[in-house]
């Protein structure tokens, strides 16, 4: 066993990496009131807008409060938010995706006429729209997400269908009396997970960074929470006076994303038999 | 071949040439339309421009330069004649003789008449006790002290009021709720209002943009610019981003501390026009919720550090102060007594001996009879006012009370505030619109509609009754440094401190000025260099 996982380390050296960092970003969301050395909401006012150094390794924001901390804590937000999203629209899309492709007729037709209403629509403001009508906050900027985000996942699980849905072993199942929850579980599933695990995975640093983009035009998380978009929105205006309130969370976003970017593509890459 | 050579370095050259000086003028930012259209950023207050509907409305009338009322302010708070040229009163001052300025126009070429203006100023009345909008004119003048209010038909108005009420008439009338807009042509108050300011609304898009055309028929001298293009920006930086890049000509009060310095530092490109401003930043404190609760009312304004949050958490945009008239106005305000002090373990204590304890164990406190507190503070991004939200609710975090800051735009805020769906909610209000308090104080009259947090004192409605017919400048005083220190001594307000206004503009402009009394922005004055 152990030298099998060896093995696979040495024959995916990138994807082990990439792997490794993904696990330590995991951790540091889960041990952020280990490694914060304060909490991200304690404000000390008389020590607002302290740059970078001892003490205050990131600085401090506008109510003093420890930026270090807060991208810490930012973690918690994000990548839990991110994993949520993803997940459900990978569940949603492909429930939706398999029934429309394996069902046809009617069932199709509904299903993919709302994927294609909610297409066409641009989905940033879509979402926008979404989260403005139910309120501002992260559970709703998920929820707005998801109910923009699922369509993807549904045509490619219903084409995937298709592609399998008159094989002669479809038919057998069906003549042999197999039940059609039965089939969907063990014929249809089974053939259209690995593709979208693998969109999955490639989507949580984009959907990272749409939850951060809602978040900083003020759709998203709301303050005090320390969330790496809002913490963008919320330093916006001193960028030029005190910069590390934009630079560390800034970062924070493009090393976390850039990190579940190339895990994706490495994921493909080895579970992809075309490549 | 090298002829083919000579030929390219030329076309290169030619190409440069052009390029360079195209992106030199687009970095002009317009600069050389400037005397056709001037770019004005503001905040964007109101969605209508119908003086009835609200009163951000009537202000974004006056302010964006469509109407003009009888009277107006000079920076020094005096009132002179506008629309009107002359007036005449009694001894008494109980009754008034206004006479209209000739020629006056409407921006349709109608004239301006005392019967207009008449039908104006009473369709305000109208419309507030139908309850229809929210502007409430007779915080202002009262409509029931108004004895007689006609036009005598040779170019006067007749305005008789009550003998016993305390009025200053003229700097009432000055007062945006009484913009004089021409009822007989306006079709849509909220969009088109015709007035006689020197611009006319050409469009309006909720919450983008108005468009404005010079007045052609204006009464007051030269209308510089043929056209007037305001665009709403909420956010500070935006503003202080619009003006340097030339997408604003000139913008209204900059609140970023850093942004404001850096536009002051550079006087080459920049005017900054400063005014100390007669405007309070507080928190309505809503007594219909948790915050009935003096001694939870008490401890959130001790655990409030105003000098820190003025000076640096905004700035400087503001200096602390604890009454809720600024201290450059003569109301006593330097002469309160008991103010609260900082001191956040003693707000803790004030809580710990009422009883208002972290029964659960969840990290905050609850009320004396076991119900959480969750206070919800409303607030929305203007003259840094969510800042103050935002510190607030970190400093009452420190003495275990929650509450949670809902950021929303201006109209929202003020709805909100008006059905009482807020705890805390902050403002930035004039406090003497009339040169005198006693319209702002009314917001904590006890049997005031625009008391829209529901405290009552039976002391301070006593002294604010006797108020509005007090008519002896020292006694006046006396009484509104008393109804300041009822407020005080009932924990009844969250005051920040005083705000200081700004204008900024372009070198290319002149006269941006901002008034002391920020019911004029665009006025003709402003004109390019």
């Amino acid at each position: 066993m152990m030298e099998k996982a060896i093995r696979f380390i040495k024959e995916n050296k990138g994807f082990s990496i990439l792997l490794a960092l993904a696990v330590l970003i995991l951790l540091i969301a889960l041990l952020a009131p280990v490694l914060a050395w304060q909490d991200p909401t304690y404000s000390d006012m008389g020590s607002a807008f302290q740059a970078p150094g001892p003490g205050h390794l990131f600085g401090t924001d506008r109510l003093g409060r420890d930026v270090l901390s807060r991208v810490i804590y930012g973690t918690r937000i994000s990548v839990p938010a991110a994993l949520i999203l993803v997940l459900a629209i990978l569940v949603i899309g492909t429930v939706l995706g398999i029934v429309a492709g394996y069902f046809g007729g009617w069932v199709d037709t509904v299903i993919m006429r709302i994927a294609d209403m909610m297409i066409s629509f641009p989905g940033m403001v879509l979402a926008i729209a979404v989260a403005g009508i139910m309120g501002a906050s992260i559970q709703n900027a998920i929820i707005a997400l998801v109910v923009v985000s699922w369509t993807k996942y549904a045509r490619l699980a219903r084409s995937l269908v298709l592609k399998i849905r008159h094989e002669d072993y479809v038919y057998a199942a069906v003549t042999t009396g197999s039940k059609v929850i039965y089939i969907l579980r063990q014929y249809m599933l089974p053939n259209v997970l690995p593709t979208l695990v693998i969109t999955a995975t490639t989507d949580i640093g984009a959907m990272m960074l749409e939850l951060a983009g809602l978040s900083f035009l003020g759709f998203g998380a709301q303050p005090p929470i320390p969330e790496w978009g809002l913490m963008l929105n919320e330093g916006r205006q001193y960028i030029t006076a005190y910069p590390w309130l934009i630079l560390f969370p800034g970062l924070a976003i493009a090393i976390v994303v850039s990190i579940f970017n190339l895990l994706g593509d490495s994921l493909r890459d080895i579970l992809d038999p075309r490549s | 071949m090298k002829k083919k050579s000579y030929l390219s370095l030329a076309i290169a050259a030619l190409i440069a040439v052009v390029l360079s000086v195209t992106l030199l003028a687009g970095c002009g930012g317009g600069a050389s339309k400037s005397n056709e259209t001037l770019k004005f950023g503001c905040q964007n207050y109101s969605d209508s421009l119908d003086p009835s509907a609200m009163t951000n409305a009537a202000w974004a009338c006056t302010r964006y330069g469509v109407g003009e009322c009888l009277f107006k302010f000079k920076e020094d708070g005096s009132v002179v004649e506008n629309l009107c040229d002359k007036y005449e009163v009694n001894d008494a001052k109980t009754e008034y003789k206004i006479h209209i300025r000739d020629g006056v126009k409407f921006s349709d070429g109608s004239d301006l008449t005392a019967d207009i203006a008449v039908k104006s100023i009473k369709r305000m009345y109208t419309n507030e006790k139908d309850k229809k909008y929210t502007s409430t004119p007779s915080t202002i003048l009262p409509e029931e002290s108004i004895k007689k209010l006609e036009a005598d038909g040779n170019g006067n108005i007749i305005l008789n009021v009550d003998a016993a009420t305390y009025l200053d008439v003229p700097a009432a009338l000055a007062n945006p709720f009484f913009v004089i807009i021409n009822p007989d042509t306006t079709k849509d108050y909220a969009k088109n209002p015709i007035g006689t300011g020197p611009y006319a609304v050409e469009s309006l898009t909720e919450g983008s943009s108005v468009s404005l055309i010079r007045n052609e028929n204006y009464w007051n001298g030269n209308v510089p610019y043929a056209k007037l293009q305001i665009s709403f920006m909420d956010d500070s930086s935006t503003k202080a981003m619009a003006l340097k890049n030339g997408d604003a000509n000139v913008v209204e009060n900059i609140t970023t501390a850093t942004d404001l310095s850096e536009i002051k530092g550079d006087t080459s490109k920049y005017n900054v026009s400063e005014a100390t401003s007669i405007r309070t930043g507080f928190a309505y404190m809503n007594q219909k919720g948790a915050l009935k609760d003096a001694d939870l009312r008490k401890a959130i304004i001790m655990a409030m550090d105003n000098d820190t949050l003025c000076n640096k958490t905004v700035g400087g945009m503001y200096s602390p102060g604890y009454g809720v008239l600024p201290d450059s106005l003569d109301f006593g305000t330097k002469d309160l007594q008991n103010l609260p002090k900082y001191d956040v373990e003693g707000a803790k204590k004030v809580l710990d001996d009422a009883g208002i304890k972290d029964k659960d164990g969840d990290g905050y406190r609850e009320a004396k009879d076991g119900s959480k507190i969750e206070l919800r503070y409303i607030t929305y991004s203007s003259r840094n006012l969510q800042e103050f939200a935002e510190a607030c609710t970190a400093s009452m975090e420190k003495i275990g009370i929650k509450a949670t800051v809902k950021a929303t735009d201006a109209d929202t805020e003020w709805n909100e505030m008006v059905a009482g769906n807020y705890d805390l909610c902050d403002s930035n209000w004039m406090t003497a619109q009339t040169g005198d308090p006693y319209g702002f104080l009314e917001n904590w009259y006890g049997k005031s509609e625009a008391n829209y947090c529901a405290y009552n004192n039976d002391q301070y409605n006593k002294v604010y009754e006797e108020l509005k017919t007090e008519k002896d400048t020292a006694a006046r005083k006396e009484k509104i440094t008393q109804l300041q220190q009822y407020l005080v001594d009932d924990n009844a307000v969250l005051v920040h401190g005083y705000y200081k206004s700004n204008m900024c503009s372009q070198a290319s402009v002149q006269n941006a000025n901002i008034n002391t009394f920020d019911y004029y922005w665009i006025t003709n004055e402003i004109a390019p260099k």
